[in-house]
This record gives C-alpha cells, sequence and structure tokens, in this order.
C-alpha cells in the first residue's frame, strides 16, 4: 500500500508547493509511490486520513497552531518544508515590532476583525513536533524528492550539517566576499547546491544558521572587508530573526 | 624525444587541432579568476594564468562522482568507470606535484580503481608559471618547476623571447605533437633561456616566504601540539572547510547512498568531504573525535606537515597559496602559522 500523504499550507507564499509541482519529469514517479490526498495547490479532494504530512508555512494565528495541533495528530510523520516553515522566514521580521503595530500597519482599519488577530510568527517545531525539515526558500525540489525516497525506504535523510561554502568551492564560484559583498554562506546550511551564489548572488540565509554559526567570528570578520557587524547583522535577520525566549 | 622551439600562433594552431581530435581541458578565464573547463575554442586557453580556483585534481578525484549501481533485492552492484581520454593543457607544475602525491594515495594499500581510470586517460600538458598569483609560495616548497618532477606528459615554457619551449616527456606526449614535429629543434641557447625561466620562478614564487626547509616541518610541528596558535586563529574559524576544498592534495571523501524512485536501485556517490568541518571525525553513536574547532584547525596543519610526511614521505602542501585566499576569515595561510611557530619554539 503507499503511504497516503496530504500537502498543508499556513502563512506563506506557497511557492514551495509550487517546487513540488514543478518536479515535471519526476511527478509521476513520485505518484507511483505515494498517493497524495490532499493538495490544494494540485488537486480538489480533502481527507483527514494520512500517513505522511508535509507542511508549508509559518503560524501566525492562534486558529492556526491549532489546525497545525490536529494535523499532527493525524499523521505518522510530518516533514516541514521551505523557511517559513522550518524558520519562520521572512514572516518572523515582524517579531521585532508590537503585535498590535503591526496588525494596523497591514490590515489597516480591519485590524480589529477576529479572524485578522495576529501573533508572534513560530515555525512548526515551535508549535508541534517535526520529523523532518527540507529548509529554503523556496525548498529545492531535489532535495524533498531524496528525502521522500530515502523515507520510504526505511533510512534517514541526511541533512547537510556543514555550511553552504561547500557547495560553492565544489562549484568553483570565486567568493562573493572578493566582490566586497556580505554573504551569509559561511554560517548558512548547504544543501542547496549553493543556488544563490552559482548564480552571481551573495547568500540570503534562506536554509537556516548552522546549529554551530560561528557568528561571532564573522562579526570581527567584516572588518576586513571595510563592513560592520550591524551590516551582518542586518542580513541575517531576513530569514533568521532569532527565536526568542519565552516566545 | 626531440624538444622544439615554436611561435605563439603555431601553439594557437596546434591547440586548435587538439581540440578537434581530442577532449580538451583548459585552463581559461571564469569572471575574474581563472578554472579548468572544457575547451572549445584555443583563443580561451589562458596559459597566463596565475591560479585557478579549483586545482586539476577534480578531474581524477571529482567533487562528486557516482562510484558504483546498486540493486538492493537483487544483491548485486555494478562499479562504474569513466575512462574517456582526454587532455589537460596548462597545469602548473606545483599542481602537477600534487598530481603524483595522489597518484601515490591512490594507488595505496587499496588501489583505486576509479581515480587510477581516469588517470590513466590523462594527458598532463604542464606549463611553466607566467604569472605569480599573489599568494604563491611553490617556490618555498621545491615545486616552483617540473626540474626533478615527473608524471606530466609534456612542458611548454614561454621564453623571454616569446616563444615555447615544447617538451614531451612521455610516450603520450609525444603522441600530442602531430605537426610540431616539423617545428625545429630547440637548441642549447633554448634550454639555457628556459632555466633562466625556472632560475626566476624559483624565486618569485614566494610571496610568502617560509622560513625553513619543507623537511623541517614534522619535526618542528612534533614540538606544536600545545602553542596557543591553535585556539587562537580558530576563534575566527567558520569551519566552512573551504581550505580543504581548494587544496590540491586534500583527499578525503565521503560516501553516500541515494536511491531511484523505484526503492530497489540506487547509486553510491563518492563526495569530496574535509577535515575542518565539524562532521568529518564524527562517527556512529554521536562521538566527535575533533568536535571543537581548534582542534580542526590543529589537525590540518598537522595533517600536512607531519602526518602525510610520516604515512607516505610526502609534505602534504605544495605551495599554490589556494587556501589562502579561499579563507574568508583569513586565517589559512600555512606559511605565517608554520613561521610563527619557528619563532616561538
Amino acid at each position: 500500500m503507499k503511504p497516503r500523504v496530504a500537502i498543508f499550507d499556513f502563512a506563506c507564499c506557497e511557492g514551495c508547493q509550487l517546487q513540488i509541482l514543478n518536479m515535471e519529469e519526476e511527478l509521476l514517479e513520485l505518484l507511483s509511490v505515494i498517493d497524495p490526498v490532499e493538495w490544494r495547490e494540485a488537486m480538489s479532494d480533502r481527507s483527514e486520513d494520512y500517513d505522511i504530512a508535509i507542511v508549508e508555512g509559518s503560524i501566525t494565528r492562534e486558529q492556526d497552531a491549532d489546525r497545525l495541533r490536529a494535523i499532527r495528530e493525524r499523521a505518522k510523520v510530518l516533514i516541514a518544508i521551505g523557511a517559513c516553515a522550518t524558520l519562520g522566514g521572512v514572516n518572523r521580521l515582524k517579531n521585532h515590532f508590537p503585535m498590535a503595530e503591526v496588525q494596523k500597519i497591514v490590515y489597516g482599519d480591519a485590524a480589529a476583525m477576529p479572524h485578522l488577530a495576529t501573533m508572534p510568527t513560530r515555525a512548526i517545531d515551535e508549535i508541534v513536533k517535526v520529523d523532518y525539515k527540507v529548509e529554503g526558500c523556496p525548498i529545492n525540489a531535489q532535495e524533498l524528492s531524496r528525502v521522500i525516497r530515502a523515507l520510504l525506504a526505511g533510512s534517514a535523510p541526511a541533512t547537510p550539517d556543514y555550511p553552504l561554502c561547500v557547495e560553492c568551492k565544489k562549484g568553483e564560484n570565486p567568493c562573493r566576499y572578493d566582490y566586497g559583498e556580505i554573504c551569509l554562506g559561511p554560517l548558512t546550511r548547504a544543501g542547496c547546491n549553493a543556488w544563490c551564489p552559482s548564480n552571481g548572488f551573495w547568500c540570503f540565509g534562506c536554509r537556516g544558521l548552522l546549529d554551530d554559526a560561528n557568528v561571532e567570528a564573522a562579526e570581527k570578520v567584516m572588518e576586513q572587508y571595510g563592513r560592520t557587524a550591524d551590516e551582518l547583522r542586518e542580513k541575517i535577520i531576513l530569514f533568521n530573526t532569532p527565536r526568542e525566549p519565552g516566545e | 624525444m626531440p624538444q622544439k622551439l615554436i611561435d605563439q600562433s603555431s601553439l594557437g594552431h596546434w591547440v586548435a587541432a587538439l581540440i578537434a581530435e581530442h577532449k580538451v581541458y583548459g585552463v581559461q578565464a571564469k569572471a575574474d579568476r581563472f578554472a579548468f573547463d572544457a575547451l572549445t575554442e584555443a583563443d580561451d586557453l589562458r596559459l597566463d594564468h596565475d591560479v585557478t580556483i579549483l586545482p586539476p585534481k577534480k578531474y581524477f578525484h571529482p567533487p562528486q562522482e557516482i562510484l558504483l549501481q546498486f540493486d538492493r533485492e537483487a544483491m548485486t552492484f555494478e562499479s562504474v568507470f569513466h575512462a574517456e581520454p582526454f587532455i589537460l593543457l596548462g597545469v602548473h607544475p606545483y599542481d602537477m606535484a600534487a598530481i603524483s602525491q595522489l597518484d601515490k594515495v591512490f594507488s595505496m594499500d587499496h588501489r583505486d580503481r576509479h581515480y587510477l581510470a581516469r588517470r590513466e586517460a590523462a594527458t598532463i600538458v604542464v606549463c611553466d608559471v607566467q604569472t605569480a598569483s599573489p599568494e604563491v609560495f611553490a617556490g618555498c616548497m621545491g615545486h616552483a618547476t617540473m626540474e626533478g618532477q615527473s608524471g606530466h606528459d609534456m612542458l611548454l615554457t614561454l621564453l623571454d623571447d616569446g616563444r615555447y619551449l615544447v617538451d614531451p616527456v612521455s610516450a603520450k606526449g609525444e603522441a600530442l605533437m602531430g605537426p610540431l614535429a616539423h617545428a625545429p629543434e630547440a637548441d642549447q641557447a633554448a634550454l639555457q633561456a628556459r632555466k633562466r625561466v625556472w632560475d626566476r620562478n624559483r624565486r618569485q614564487l614566494q610571496k610568502n616566504k617560509l622560513k625553513m626547509k619543507p623537511s623541517e616541518l614534522p619535526g618542528l610541528l612534533a614540538g606544536s601540539y600545545d602553542h596557543p596558535v591553535w585556539e587562537e586563529r580558530a576563534e575566527l574559524c567558520y569551519s566552512c572547510g573551504s581550505c580543504n576544498l581548494v587544496c590540491p592534495t586534500c583527499y578525503c571523501f565521503d560516501l553516500r547512498d541515494e536511491l531511484n524512485w523505484d526503492l530497489r536501485t540506487g547509486r553510491r556517490l563518492r563526495e569530496w568531504d574535509g577535515c575542518m568541518l565539524r562532521g568529518f571525525a564524527a562517527v556512529a553513536g554521536g562521538h566527535n573525535f575533533r568536535a571543537r574547532r581548534a582542534d580542526r584547525y590543529r589537525h590540518r596543519y598537522f595533517r600536512k606537515g607531519k602526518y602525510t610526511w610520516e604515512a607516505y614521505g610526502e609534505i602534504a602542501c605544495v605551495g599554490c597559496g589556494r587556501c589562502i585566499s579561499a579563507c574568508t576569515a583569513n586565517i589559512a595561510n600555512p606559511v605565517e602559522v608554520f613561521n610563527r611557530l619557528l619563532e616561538e619554539r
């Protein structure tokens, strides 16, 4: 029996679901090993009976947290995909401001409507247990494909625990620091094959900081390039606004 | 074998003829740096390059390769070899020295047939350095020229009069001569001129100056295990492995299996690894033999200057200077570290 898979979205642009649809030539092979039962972007069926839940997006309202908890209860395995789900993503920038102010800026006169009540942005694993994460903004469909295959074969999917520089060097890219740019590659978890630097951009850090990212070193290193620690921190918070204690 | 003297336009015609008949990889511009890549136009070849971002080892020990295809149910596998003949154009002497080290490493104990198949398929044309890179110190490591070194098939040297001395040193190299067989033979004056280039390169490829002979490194390191330099420098280390990955003598790798969608067949991948990466010395059960940055940082120097010497008689540094430029934090200069150890011995 093929495992029943449901794909859910929370606060996000739904670009990660789109990446799954973009698998195109692999899509039929994917469907040969899984049975999708809910996937809003691709089908109209819905179901409360599934084995694997794939979740994108961050949690920004209490009612969404409740919905996520219900999904977790039904699923044997939960995979969080994309920066919003794994980190809180760009949405987490909101947490630098008072919630009332954020609500007013975004919704104006409608801010008081009950369904617009907002809370500080949370990643999926701040609400429920997450079994596997596929990082990135958007995710790399190849990585999700590897994770699903490993999972179905009963082995643990390997997530890189080294910086992006590894993939950048393997790709023989010139270093962005040689061009006076602040690149988050040395602090960021690899796995995207250095997508941005390979196309001439610095790394935005969308795959999250490494568990042992040497941010203190990076702050000191900025001086060598005529940049400041503040400039570095401004870059970091785009995807990696820290989780505050008690948040 | 006949050593020939040719002008630059003959060189261009010769390269064009090689491209027409063979798979050729040569040094080309990449942004404002240089890289080995498939050569399709003779004009793209940049023998005046200072240093390539990655060393030519990528053609023998690629960043990622498929070692074998397997079938989990049938319990069978088939090894994958890549043995399409190719020519490598423009390898610098220090990189040739590194390839010779890798030849030794991959032939020791278990002979690595994947590496050796590629190596045997290669014809290597070395070119003497025309432009010193900002951090090169091959002159301090004894690898500024091909004098006393082997492993290559042909040596090209740009002489001061603008002509190239073409020196085939193996049967493979001689087979490449083609139209050059009719070129004038290099006379004593040309050989003297090449010697001047070598003497100059030995002096000039010392942008960093090592204040000792390479053979003194094992002894120096033996007394430096607890030196404060390891902790001090490792403070700025990102553990990004850049110094490992761009190194022409680093050969460590990891293995990983990937399944196809049938969840039955798949492939075993070999990928570059590096001792500066946190997971490198992690083993089953969660123990990590070098969990601290400083431990990993120190290990790299000991590996380069002592352990490989003890294991197979080589200092695993040829002085290309790539680690120095690749290190974003500017802490990877081996000459600075070794000189400091010497001064504070």
